[in-house]
């Protein structure tokens, strides 16, 4: 104890510590150093100040350690809570629980369970800021503080109005028994359901008095808002009964005292109005709360005729058989799995990226020699360094490697750094002189498509127009007996993985190099590596499984051609893995789209018009966007028979981060309009959502959207059955604990499978004998979590005959496995199957002629499957007579591996092309999966905010060839496409991210997902379809949004159209519908 | 003053000279260990989560001063209380986790929380793995997989009359 080291910490910069004995050493250390010093209990916070750029303090007073700053006690009938106890011990404190249960409410709204083990009570108080001080001044809390001057008691109320004074120290908060019996409320408003960012909080109690309300107090704060009482709204309720409470006058009155700030999410109205409604809700008013949807709209509710035959729930339980363990997943669970950026080495070199840091400048010089003269660097690399071509993208070859003239985003690269160690290349960053020039900044589509915005490429900013036309729009609306036309806004969604990008190279003894980084087509890495390279392919191998999610973040290069120019300069290995910041400034998010949809209907309901103008936030560099857009246009009509059409869609480059692929690509987002389209068309004909669909349903057969020949197996009007079937349709308005509107939506959705029927999209695989006696399945496609090994198993076992156990997976290697396309556009099932149903009779027939040479048989012939004529099969664990039924094999794997020489091992390689549709005047798909999605939601009267109660997915997707994976893609996919409509956007403001972590950029917690979920498959496919199992890694969040969407709606009569969706809009939407 | 010294998974931790540098840079970075994942490094995604004298905290959020004389378990290793075996199970069995960059962390949240209250209601689930994010999943196998490792537990202890792995009754209390 009491011990100060010194050291240096990342940025360099000494911190001592000091862990002083009792709180009269914290506080002269305290005015000894003045504003060098800062205090600490938990420390939680300060890892968030730093990243977000604050000054490191010279000194750190640890407070954790000083006895009277620890534990709850009653003492004299009050609570004292030392300020350093952490949140985690007060919150399953019995005495807390008995004398303050308010507080123990309070204290589980703050972070999540791993923080509040550290974080402490006095931490929550100091900064002002904290979810607990509402609560403590509705239980009049107060505060022991030591002075200079001595120690001294003050009621919170008034510390809080005094200026903060550094040189004073909490003790320990002090609480008054919370009066029995009395009613009290606390709510925590946040930005998604836990573990958020304050927008405001409230706490109220009321102490009755012979059935009579004594002193009422109540109070705000938390985050942005001030904390403060609430003394001319508690004034209201002094000295009434609890049941002659003028609710509607507390509320007014509530609304005008409050005070609370504007910012960039939420107004200071929807502060107000939210914890306005919290209070009075809370304390026993909910009954003035809006009541939803304006009671004259009619619900249209679906008749059911029944499920799809054959329709089954996707679960362990529903077929236990059916559920198969993932390869990795043990490894995963104990957390000994390698991933690729947790590789780590003696000699291997850290790097590091230097950044633009800038929106749009041209780069005026770039100067490294002090860089390159700090020890320990072994080099540095700019775009100086790239032997040839500086550029990359997988359509358009426009984003340099490392920028040399100008740079476009935040995240562009200009240099990189290898050094022995994080600390050294970090220091080495800030000593690379780069002088910019700054250029306007192009910060939205229209920005960049004005006259005289400078042209961020040679073709200028509309970096791609794609038109649809037919028939004649403008006549037909004009026939149309209702119309419904909206401009719905998507976000730029972050992916999210949890694994940023990163991993390692090295040049091997034959001067060839290997790249290890997590990835989703390794052979189009290696094509653009080594483009970058300047050398053939072959001297270039990329490892990229396993990978810690991708959902297309990780479809275009990433850290790779920094990594692979460093490992080339140094001749070492180097590994580099991007912080949270970096990946949130560099990497590709989901082009935010805003989209105007006009369609029209006759009366009966009938489709006749669909016109569509889209427009996509390209960012920076094209990537595949042009191919997102033109994804999202054959989207426009959804699965309905629309006779004309108009579409335009245009690629607008801005200086806005940078955009590409991500799980959707496209149709989610232009499924959200038309199938709100479809909703509000339904209600304006004045029938169902269903049958509004089922009239517009395209035919099994027909043509495409682009007239093209579609792929059999067409699923919708069973899904349509399924949806008019579901249950949740009658579940009825029952309500959770808050006072809440609750809605049924429905969404219809496709999703093409595959590239398309323009870009090359090839696979080969391969099968073969090891000499171990495994049965290796080489497929160059990565695990991304998705279940690719399971799925591989799964249909290699199946072909052969074999177990599962026998099939040995090898993956995502360019070094070992073949080109099998890229892992993405809902390719990868398709490509398994279809790779082990052309490569296994070759195989099969391979192994059993070995076989049949060991046993001294006649050789087994040319029978396609290996039996026919021949007089052995394969079966689990080996070879055996074909007409036996004795399970034991005549020869193991194992055994007939090792008779053989490497070069005469069984193999056998197949290649194919993915199905393609017979269109190419623009890209269309072939194959499809289909889906119907119910969402069962609430929207909270207090807040606006909505819950997610019950998500069903209805699927049909051809056979399921693993459930677990199955399962998992739609779920996963089904919370993703949450996470979009209720609380994801990385905001740009000037061409920079507004939130550079996750502390601002929101997904879904497991409090956020839905309280149910329920994932059905109907499996069959029409007869003499030859195609198997259809993809399903896009399909689950397909039509989530527009479920949500409808169920909104049917909750509170207002079809969001801007996702995420605004609680204050609904909020909003439920006074206007009280009012009407 | 003799060198500050920590137990790390059962065996004396090695402290760093810089007071400041972060539990999840010791594990990683000093002793190899990489369970524990930078997802975030401001306590903001929880796949760094370890134990720190029985509770869930965020590696990346204690600095190496904080660790003089605590008790750290990390995913690497094969104890984590009592329930952790069972939660390691479940899981598996319900293949809970698709990449699994999360899951060390979700594994220690949850025993941690079926350490101390093995009777947990899904609610209460929830609740304390709301600090840790998974991308993949939507968390349904998540509960799936903790819902299944509270049943056996509950299954274990109704079997012995006692909690599941120790002798003493008293065993689903955290070591303090």
């Amino acid at each position: 104890m009491g011990t100060g080291r010194k050291g240096s910490g990342m940025s360099g910069r000494a911190l001592r510590v000091l862990r002083p004995r009792e709180a009269g050493e914290a506080l002269a250390a305290l005015s000894r150093h003045g504003g060098e010093a800062r205090l600490a209990a938990g420390a939680t916070a300060l890892q968030l100040d730093w990243a977000a750029g604050a000054e490191r303090p010279d000194l750190l007073v640890d407070l954790s350690g000083l006895p009277e700053l620890r534990g709850v006690e009653a003492v004299g009938g009050n609570l004292r809570i030392g300020a350093a106890t952490p949140l985690a011990e007060i919150e399953a404190d019995a005495t807390v629980a008995r004398l303050a249960p308010l507080l123990g409410r309070a204290v589980r709204t703050v972070a999540a369970p791993a923080v509040r083990s550290l974080a402490s009570l006095g931490g929550n108080v100091a900064g002002r800021t904290g979810c607990c001080l509402p609560a403590l001044l509705a239980l009049d809390a107060a505060l022991e503080i030591l002075t200079a001057a001595g120690r001294e008691r003050v009621a919170l109320a008034d510390w809080l109005g005094r200026a903060a004074d550094p040189a004073s120290l909490l003790l320990a908060v002090t609480l008054p028994p919370q009066p029995e019996g009395a009613p009290t409320t606390l709510r925590k408003v946040g930005l998604r359901a836990a573990f958020s960012p304050s927008v405001i909080g409230v706490a109220g109690l009321l102490s009755l008095d012979h059935g009579v309300i004594g002193a009422a107090r109540l109070a705000a704060g938390g985050g942005p808002v001030r904390p403060q009482r609430l003394p001319r709204s508690e004034a209201l309720l002094a000295g009434r009964p609890p049941g002659a409470v003028d609710w509607a006058g507390l509320h007014a009155a509530l609304l005008a005292e409050i005070d609370a700030p504007d910012d960039s999410l939420r107004s200071a109205r929807y502060r107000r109005l939210a914890a306005a409604n919290a209070l009075v809700a809370g304390l026993g008013g909910a009954g003035m709360l809006p009541g939803g949807r304006p009671g004259a709209l009619p619900r249209y509710r679906p008749v059911g005729t029944g499920a799809p035959a054959g329709e089954r729930v996707v679960s362990r339980a529903a077929d236990p058989a059916g559920w198969h363990r993932r390869p990795d997943i043990a490894d995963k669970v104990h957390g000994r799995l390698a991933y690729l950026t947790d590789a780590r080495a003696p000699g291997m070199l850290v790097g590091r990226i230097l950044r633009a840091g800038r929106p749009h400048a041209r780069i005026l010089s770039i100067d490294t020699a002090e860089a390159e003269a700090l020890p320990g660097v072994a080099a540095v690399v700019t775009h100086r360094d790239v032997p040839g071509l500086n550029a990359y993208g997988i359509m358009v070859q426009d984003q340099p490697a490392l920028c040399g003239e100008r740079v476009r985003y935040v995240g562009d690269a200009v240099a990189a750094v290898a050094a022995v160690d994080e600390a050294t290349a970090e220091a080495a960053l800030a000593l690379i002189r780069v002088a910019y020039a700054p250029l306007p900044v192009l910060d939205s589509p229209e920005a960049a498509l004005a006259p005289g915005a400078p042209p961020l490429h040679p073709e200028g900013n509309l970096r791609r127009e794609v038109r649809v036309a037919r028939g004649d729009t403008e006549s037909a609306f004009a026939a149309c007996a209702h119309v419904v036309e909206d401009t719905y806004v998507t976000p730029r969604q972050m992916h999210g993985f949890l694994e940023t990008e990163g991993g390692w190279a090295m040049m091997e003894a034959d001067g060839s190099l290997t790249i290890r980084v997590g990835g989703q087509h390794g052979a189009r890495d290696r094509l653009q590596i080594a483009r970058i390279l300047g050398w053939p392919e072959a001297r270039v191998r990329v490892v990229t499984s396993p990978t810690g999610g991708a959902f297309g973040g990780k479809d275009e290069l990433t850290v790779q051609p920094a990594l692979a120019l460093l490992a080339v300069k140094t001749g070492r290995a180097v590994r580099l893995h991007l912080g949270r910041a970096e990946s949130v400034a560099a990497g590709i998010k989901r082009n935010p789209m805003r989209i105007r949809m006009r369609t029209g209907c006759d009366a009966d309901g009938r489709l006749l018009a669909v016109s569509v103008e889209l427009t996509a936030d390209g960012g920076a560099y094209a990537s595949l966007s042009p191919a997102v857009i033109e994804t999202a246009l054959e989207h426009c009509c959804g699965p309905y028979i629309v006779p004309n059409v108009a579409g335009v869609a245009r690629l607008v480059a801005t200086n806005n981060g940078t955009c590409g692929a991500f799980r959707g690509f496209g149709a989610n987002e232009m499924t959200y309009a038309i199938e709100c389209q479809m909703g509000r068309l339904a209600q304006a004909v004045g029938c169902d959502p269903v049958t509004l669909r089922r009239r517009n349903l395209r035919a099994p057969g027909s043509p495409g959207f682009f007239g093209q020949t579609v792929g059999p197996s067409e699923r919708l009007a069973e899904m349509l059955d399924a949806a008019a079937a579901s249950p949740l349709w009658s579940a009825g308005q029952g309500q959770g604990q808050e006072p809440a509107a609750v809605g049924v939506g429905l969404a219809l959705n496709y999703q093409g499978n595959g590239l398309g029927s323009l870009p090359e999209d090839r696979a080969a695989v391969e099968l073969r004998l090891a000499a171990d006696g495994a049965i290796e399945a080489l497929y160059g496609l990565d695990e991304i979590g998705q279940g690719l090994q399971a799925a591989i198993r799964s249909a290699v076992a199946a072909r052969l005959g074999v177990d599962r156990a026998e099939i040995r997976p090898v993956i995502g290697d360019t070094g070992r496995t073949p080109d099998s396309g890229s892992t993405t556009a809902s390719r990868g099932t398709f490509v398994v199957w279809e790779g082990a149903r052309r490569a296994a009779p070759a195989f099969a027939r391979a192994l059993l002629d070995a076989a049949a040479q060991r046993l001294g048989r006649r050789p087994q012939g040319e029978a396609p499957d290996g039996s026919g004529s021949a007089d052995l099969a394969l079966g689990p664990g080996g070879i055996r007579e074909a007409r036996s039924n004795s399970g034991r094999p005549l020869l193991g794997f194992a055994e007939l591996a090792a008779g053989l020489p490497p070069e005469a091992l069984p193999r056998s390689r197949a290649a194919f092309d993915f199905p393609k549709a017979d269109y190419v005047a623009g890209n269309a798909r072939y194959l499809f999966a289909f889906g119907a999605t119910l969402a069962r939601v609430a929207v909270d009267r207090v807040t606006g905010e909505i819950r997610v109660l019950d998500l069903h997915q209805h699927t049909a997707a051809g056979p399921v060839l693993d459930a677990a994976a199955y399962l998992g893609q739609i779920e996963g996919g089904g919370v993703q496409g949450l996470g979009f409509t209720l609380t994801e956007d990385a905001r740009m403001e000037a061409g920079r991210y507004a939130a550079s972590n996750l502390d601002g950029y929101l997904m879904p917690t497991i409090a956020d997902a839905p309280e149910r979920s329920r994932v059905l498959a109907l499996e069959d496919l029409d007869l003499g379809d030859p195609y198997g199992p259809r993809g399903i890694g896009e399909l689950g969040i397909g039509a989530v949004t527009p479920a949500i969407a409808a169920a909104v709606a049917d909750a509170v009569g207002h079809w969001p159209g801007a996702a995420p969706f605004s609680p204050e809009t609904l909020l909003r939407a439920l006074c206007d519908g009280a009012a009407a | 003053m003799s060198a500050p010294r920590f137990r790390l998974n059962g065996r004396d931790g090695v402290l760093p000279g810089d007071p400041a540098r972060s539990l999840l840079d010791i594990l990683r970075e000093d002793h190899g260990l990489t369970a524990a994942k930078p997802g975030c490094r401001i306590g903001r995604c929880g796949a760094c989560t370890v134990l720190m004298d029985g509770r869930p905290v965020n590696a990346c959020l204690v600095m190496a001063y904080r660790l003089e004389g605590t008790e750290i378990l990390t995913a690497d290793h094969p104890e984590a209380g009592p329930a952790a075996a069972i939660v390691r199970a479940a899981l598996i069995d319900e293949n809970a986790f698709q990449c699994g960059y999360c899951a060390p962390g979700f594994v220690l949240a949850l025993a941690a929380l079926l350490n101390r209250a093995p009777e947990a209601g899904e609610a209460e689930i929830r609740a304390a793995l709301t600090g840790n994010l998974c991308r993949c999943t939507g968390y349904a196998s998540i509960l799936r997989g903790a819902l299944t490792a509270r049943d056996r537990l509950r299954a274990a202890r109704g079997a012995t009359g006692a909690e599941p792995g120790g002798p003493d009754p008293s065993g689903s209390q955290l070591p303090r």
